[in-house]
Order: C-alpha cells, then sequence, then structure tokens
C-alpha cells in the first residue's frame, strides 16, 4: 500500500463511501473514512454518516482503487457548445410548426399538417 | 400466565432484562471520546444508545406494571435491588472516565460480544413470551440486535488474527469474562416459575445455545476453552453485587439525586 | 481560459491567477485540484483546528454522559456527544487529506494536539463542574458554534463545505437539545435556577471569547483577512459576536437570567451592542493551552490513544489477512 511506503501508520486506510437512500434511486458519494480493511470500513461507515440519514444500501472502496482526473482533464470536460446534439439547439421547432398551422387556419391550400 | 399471580416472577425477569442492558450501557457509555479510533467512537456510541434504549423500554414495561416511575427505577434503587449480572457492573479499567481510565479494549470487546450473543439468544426466546409486551418489545429490539453483533465479530475476529500481543490481551480478556459470564446466562432464584409461566425458555437450553455459538466463534479463530463460563463473584440475579455497581449508581445518579425537589430535569 | 495549453503547462503565476479566477467565480476547489500552498495552509489551519476542537469538545460535555439526570437525557446527550465525536471524524478527514501531499497524517494530528502546536477553542479548555454547565453548553456554545459554522457554508473549498453541511443539519438538534436542558431548568426548583445561573457567569467570557478578538489590535494578528480573501468565510468575528447577542440575550433575559456585564446594552443609533470586552490576553493564554482545564483534557486524550496504540498497530497487520 501506499500509506505504508510512505512510512504512514496502515491502520488509516482511506475508504470512499457510497450510498443508496431509496431501492430504485442513484448511489451517492458520502464522504470517506479511516479504517483498517474493508471489514471494518463498511461497519463503521453505518453509524458515522448514517445515524439520522436512510439507507438501504452501502459501498465502501479503498480509495487508491478509484481513477480520478487530474486538473487538465478536469478542465478539458468543460466543452464546447454542442448545439448539434442537445434539444435545446432545436429551440425554433415550435415557431415553426406554428407557422405551417397558421397557414392552414388561413385557408391557404397547402399540404395538411398534423397537429404537433 | 396471569399477571396476578405471576406477578413475582414476571418483575423479576424484566428487572434483569433491564438492568443488565442499564449498567452494560452505562460502562459502554463511559468510553465515549476514548475509544481507539474517532470512527470506531462513533459506531459504539450507538450501539450503546440502542442498549440505553431497551433498558428505557424494560423499565417502562415495570412502570405499567406498577413499579414506579422509570426514572426513578433506574436511578433511585439500591444496589441490592439491582438484578444485573456482576461481569456487566465491572468497570472498564483501573482509572475512573475522567481522569486516566486505562480502559482496556480487549475486555470490552469480549465482554460486548458475548452479551450481544447471549442477548439475541435471549430476545429470540423471548419472542415467544406468554406476556405479549414482553414478546412485542423483543421483536423490535431485535432489529437492532443484527449490527452489534455484526459489529464485535469483526472486531473480534480481528484482534484474534492480528499481532500476537492483541491475542495475548484478547485470550486474557476472554478468561477474565468467562469466569463471571455465568451470571448473565442464569435466571436467578426464580428461574423455574419463570419458565412454568411461559416466560422465557428455560436457562439451561439457553445456556446450551450460547456456548455452541461462541464455541463457533472461537473455532473461526483457533482457539478453545474447557470448561464452562462460571459465576465466581456472585449471582447478581440474587441482588448480590460488587463496589463497582455501587461506584456506578453514585455516578449515575448523582444529578438525579441532588434536587429532591426537583419535578424536571 | 486556458486556450489550447493543458493545465499543467502553465507557470506557476498563471496557476495562481487561474486559481484565484475560480475563487472570484465562486467555484469550489477540492482536493486534487491545484492550490496555492498560502491557502493550502490556511485551510488546514482553519479545519485541523476546527476539527480538533470537535474532538475535544466532547470531553467538558462528556463528563455529564453518565450522570445526565434521566433516562432520555443519557440518551440525549449521548447522541450529542456522538454527533461532535462524528463532526471531528468529518473535519479531520478534509483536513487529512489536505496534509497528505505535506506527508503528514491523523498520528500527526494527533501528536500536534499533545503538544500543543494544534490549538482549539478556548471554550473548551474550560470547566464544566455541574448539569447547569453541560445545559449552558450545548445552548449557547452549540449556538455560537452554529452562527460560525452556518456562515462559511458557502466556503471555496468544496470538501469543507460539504462537511459544513453534514454538521449544520445535526447543529439543529443540539440545539433543541440545549434550549430544551435550558428550559428544563429555568423552569424548576430554585436551586436549578441558581445552578443556570452560575453555569451562565462562569461560561460568559468565554462564550465572548469564542467568536474572537475584533481585529489585529487585541492580539496582534488574525487571520480573518486572509480567510475572507479565499471566500473560506463570509464575516467578521464582531459581526458574528453581534449576531450572537441579538439572538442570544432577549432570550437569556426572558427566562429569568442575568447578563453577566451590567454595561450590555444595545444602542439603536448605531445598531450595535455595548459590552465588557473579556480579557484578550487571558484568551491568548487560554487558546495555546494554558487554560484552566487544558492540561488535564490533553492528557486524557493522549492516555487513552497510548492506551489503545496496540489496537491500531495490530489492525494494520491483518488488513489482507481476514476474510
Ligand atoms: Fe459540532
Ligand atoms: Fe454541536
Amino acid at each position: 500500500m501506499d500509506e505504508q511506503k510512505n512510512g504512514l501508520n496502515p491502520f488509516y486506510e482511506e475508504f470512499e463511501v457510497f450510498s443508496k437512500k431509496k431501492e430504485d434511486g442513484p448511489l451517492q458519494y458520502q464522504f470517506s473514512l479511516l479504517a483498517p480493511n474493508e471489514e471494518m470500513a463498511i461497519v463503521l461507515a453505518k453509524e458515522n454518516f448514517f445515524r439520522r440519514e436512510k439507507a438501504v444500501d452501502i459501498w465502501v472502496v479503498r480509495r487508491n482503487a478509484i481513477r480520478k482526473l487530474s486538473q487538465s482533464e478536469k478542465e478539458s470536460l468543460k466543452k464546447l457548445d454542442k448545439h448539434y446534439r442537445e434539444t435545446k439547439g432545436y429551440a425554433d421547432l415550435n415557431q415553426r410548426w406554428r407557422n405551417f398551422k397558421e397557414k392552414q387556419d388561413n385557408g391557404t391550400d397547402e399540404k395538411k399538417v398534423e397537429k404537433a | 400466565m396471569s399477571i396476578e399471580s405471576n406477578k413475582q416472577e414476571l418483575t423479576e425477569l424484566i428487572y434483569q432484562l433491564a438492568d443488565d442492558d442499564f449498567i452494560h450501557a452505562h460502562r459502554g457509555s463511559e468510553w465515549l471520546g476514548l475509544a481507539p479510533h474517532i470512527e470506531e467512537d462513533v459506531a459504539f456510541s450507538s450501539i450503546n444508545q440502542d442498549t440505553m434504549g431497551h433498558a428505557t423500554m424494560y423499565y417502562r414495561i415495570l412502570s405499567e406494571l406498577g413499579e414506579g416511575k422509570a426514572d426513578d427505577l433506574s436511578h433511585l434503587r439500591k444496589k441490592e435491588q439491582f438484578r444485573n449480572a456482576i461481569i456487566l457492573e465491572e468497570k472498564n479499567g483501573t482509572g475512573e472516565y475522567l481522569d486516566s481510565p486505562n480502559y482496556d479494549w480487549a475486555f470490552t470487546v469480549i465482554r460486548h460480544l458475548f452479551y450481544d450473543v447471549a442477548k439475541k439468544i435471549r430476545l429470540e426466546s423471548l419472542k415467544q413470551s406468554s406476556y405479549e409486551p414482553l414478546a412485542d418489545a423483543a421483536r423490535k429490539m431485535l432489529t437492532e440486535q443484527y449490527y452489534h453483533l455484526l459489529h464485535w465479530k469483526i472486531w473480534f475476529k480481528q484482534l484474534m488474527t492480528s499481532t500476537e500481543e492483541a491475542r495475548d490481551r484478547m485470550e486474557t480478556a476472554i478468561k477474565r469474562v468467562w469466569k463471571d459470564f455465568g451470571g448473565v446466562l442464569t435466571l436467578g432464584p426464580h428461574a423455574e416459575k419463570m419458565v412454568s409461566a411461559g416466560l422465557i425458555e428455560d436457562e439451561a437450553a439457553l445456556r446450551e445455545r450460547f456456548i455452541d455459538q461462541i464455541q463457533e466463534l472461537f473455532n473461526e479463530v483457533n482457539y478453545s476453552i474447557d470448561n464452562e463460563p462460571l459465576m465466581i463473584r456472585g449471582d447478581g440475579r440474587n441482588g448480590e453485587h460488587t463496589e463497582d455497581l455501587e461506584h456506578a449508581l453514585k455516578t449515575l445518579s448523582e444529578v438525579y439525586v441532588s434536587d429532591p425537589q426537583a419535578t424536571g430535569w | 481560459m486556458l486556450d489550447h495549453l493543458t493545465f499543467d503547462q502553465l507557470s506557476e503565476e498563471q496557476k495562481y491567477d487561474h486559481f484565484m479566477d475560480r475563487i472570484n467565480r465562486d467555484e469550489k476547489i477540492e482536493a486534487d485540484d491545484w492550490m496555492p500552498d498560502d491557502y493550502r495552509i490556511a485551510l488546514i489551519r482553519l479545519i485541523s483546528m476546527h476539527g480538533i476542537s470537535e474532538i475535544m469538545g466532547a470531553l467538558p460535555e462528556k463528563e455529564w454522559v453518565p450522570k445526565a439526570p434521566t433516562l432520555h437525557r443519557k440518551l440525549a446527550i449521548m447522541a450529542k456527544v456522538q454527533d461532535e465525536m462524528g463532526h471531528g471524524q468529518l473535519l479531520l478527514r478534509v483536513a487529512e487529506d489536505l496534509m497528505k501531499p505535506l506527508g503528514k497524517n491523523r498520528d500527526n494530528i494527533m501528536s500536534d494536539l499533545f503538544t500543543k502546536r494544534l490549538k482549539f477553542h478556548n471554550v473548551f479548555h474550560m470547566a464544566s463542574p455541574t448539569w447547569g454547565d453541560a445545559a449552558i453548553i450545548a445552548w449557547l456554545v452549540d449556538g455560537a458554534a452554529i452562527m460560525s459554522q452556518t456562515m462559511m457554508l458557502d466556503t471555496s473549498y468544496g470538501p469543507y463545505g460539504r462537511a459544513l453541511k453534514r454538521i449544520c443539519q445535526e447543529e439543529s438538534f443540539h440545539a433543541k437539545h440545549g434550549e430544551s436542558l435550558v428550559l428544563s431548568l429555568a423552569e424548576g426548583t430554585d436551586r436549578q435556577k441558581q445552578m443556570l445561573q452560575d453555569a451562565l457567569n462562569r461560561w460568559w467570557d468565554a462564550l465572548l471569547m469564542f467568536f474572537g478578538p475584533k481585529s489585529k489590535q487585541e492580539t496582534g494578528h488574525t487571520n480573518v483577512d486572509k480567510n475572507i480573501k479565499y471566500k473560506l468565510r463570509t464575516k467578521t468575528n464582531e459581526q458574528l459576536r453581534q449576531e450572537f447577542f441579538t439572538k442570544y440575550i432577549p432570550k437569556i433575559e426572558l427566562i429569568g437570567l442575568k447578563v453577566p456585564d451590567k454595561t450590555v446594552r444595545f444602542d439603536e443609533e448605531s445598531n450595535t451592542w455595548h459590552y465588557q470586552d473579556p480579557d484578550w490576553n487571558e484568551f491568548k493564554q487560554i487558546v495555546s493551552g494554558n487554560g484552566p482545564k487544558s492540561d488535564d483534557r490533553i492528557r486524557l486524550r493522549q492516555s487513552s490513544y497510548e492506551n489503545t496504540e496496540w489496537v491500531r498497530e495490530a489492525l494494520g497487520h491483518v488488513k489482507t489477512a481476514v476474510v
């Protein structure tokens, strides 16, 4: 373990704690704790983070098993707008449908348009 | 069972259950802030709160049976009136909780583990009790018992299979607790009547289950013990107690008795 | 703003500017993000002191856990002190992650506490000789703590903010618990009322000190300015103290207690409370570990820590061996 390499007490391993509030809910990050191993981490997680809060499931993960983004990588998440692949890039559709509807109501004999 | 004709064995049994939980939770609560590890401190405290909560449920049942106010029962009775097992009143260590406590974690792990194994067996039996309020309380308490046991089993296994020093300390603690743990397993002088009234199963059956389960835990960590749990310092069910209980009662009732005129705290 | 450069290719100065931009845009900084040493040090100082104060704060109240007068009070104060240990857990985790790049961990925090290098809040150096003290602590010390913690909820450091959010949720229970204890004594016998008044008298100066000195003049230095620049906090010590007066002085008087400061009054014109300053030299002494109970409490924490060293030692070795 890298803690050991640093000469730190191996009793203190870092675990990240996740939980689910409802059966069909998403898994949520809660907090971290120090424990000597997984078994201990999971019993400690319950009372450290769910004394009042409800949980239907609890996960613990050794922190060193998690690959996180570096700061450069995080910066790269700040995307340029890609309107063409999102619904908000098509905000003009309603108006265009309405235009057709108006034309129809005004009696112009163009092709019929189904109601949107 | 009728409450009138079985009142004595009924209340005796509930006093045993209540006082065991109460004193045990009191000893546990003295650890608050002093456990080996901050995360453990928090977890341990939940267990003590649950156990103190269970004691409160029992004292309320006694109260409904006309024994007096729950707070009076827990804070005003004399040492001889307590029915808890002697091993549960024993101090956590040589010192006081406010000043160089010198508490023994191995002793605590063993005492709590053994107690929670015994308690679960007792609660399972009480689910069938002829006294419905007791059966109902037992069902509620059992929901919390699973976590307590899980917690102490993990501590037990890990300390028993770690360093030589830890193993030594744990074995010493087992021997120490074993010598008096018989006091938890007994139902005291009214045992027969309790059983014939259908309040709880008989002592021998409960005891056997306890020994089987402990044996299983011992096997997992390659440990064995020859004799059966003893009761060398006397029977708490019979009002026999040590100085440690006297001392604990003085501490836990200090404020409650400090103003006899007070009607609320 | 990074153009085509990746973050790692920036110069230290550019990194600093980028960092300050983020602070000014109210972005949250995370543990693995780049941060100037100055910021890291300020956070470590603030959060390790806050965290260890929670842990040391458990001790004066812990004295009253076994002695709490009724079953209900025993349960409630256990839950309350447990929460304080839990707050210590959350905050120390945040501090530990910040200290990790410096090669330090929880053991170092503990030894810094034992050698008095790591300070904790003045209030937790004080004695709590009666049940009345347990009531005043839960009502007013927690009340003061709630104010300063709420003020920091929006801190620029993400992990600290998340810890504070959890903490503040639990503090609302502490506030009720404290009020309940105080009201029971205030409704009670003359002796109970006196016990409460005595406790208030004992705690008043410590409560004023809790928020820290007004400005540099009182103690020579203060970290408040830096903490405001980095958006770790939003209010000054004096602003918080004034809010405390506004919230609690009317309540204290309502239940028949007397504020032990004859000069205390609200000045309508300047819209501020006037009060007798506590002795700030004494404050300096107390927080450097020379308060009435500093040595006892540190000794208690240290002896229990050393006493359980074998446990940490043992489990440090089983990590892979079991199940
Ligand atoms: Fe707190
Ligand atoms: Fe609090």
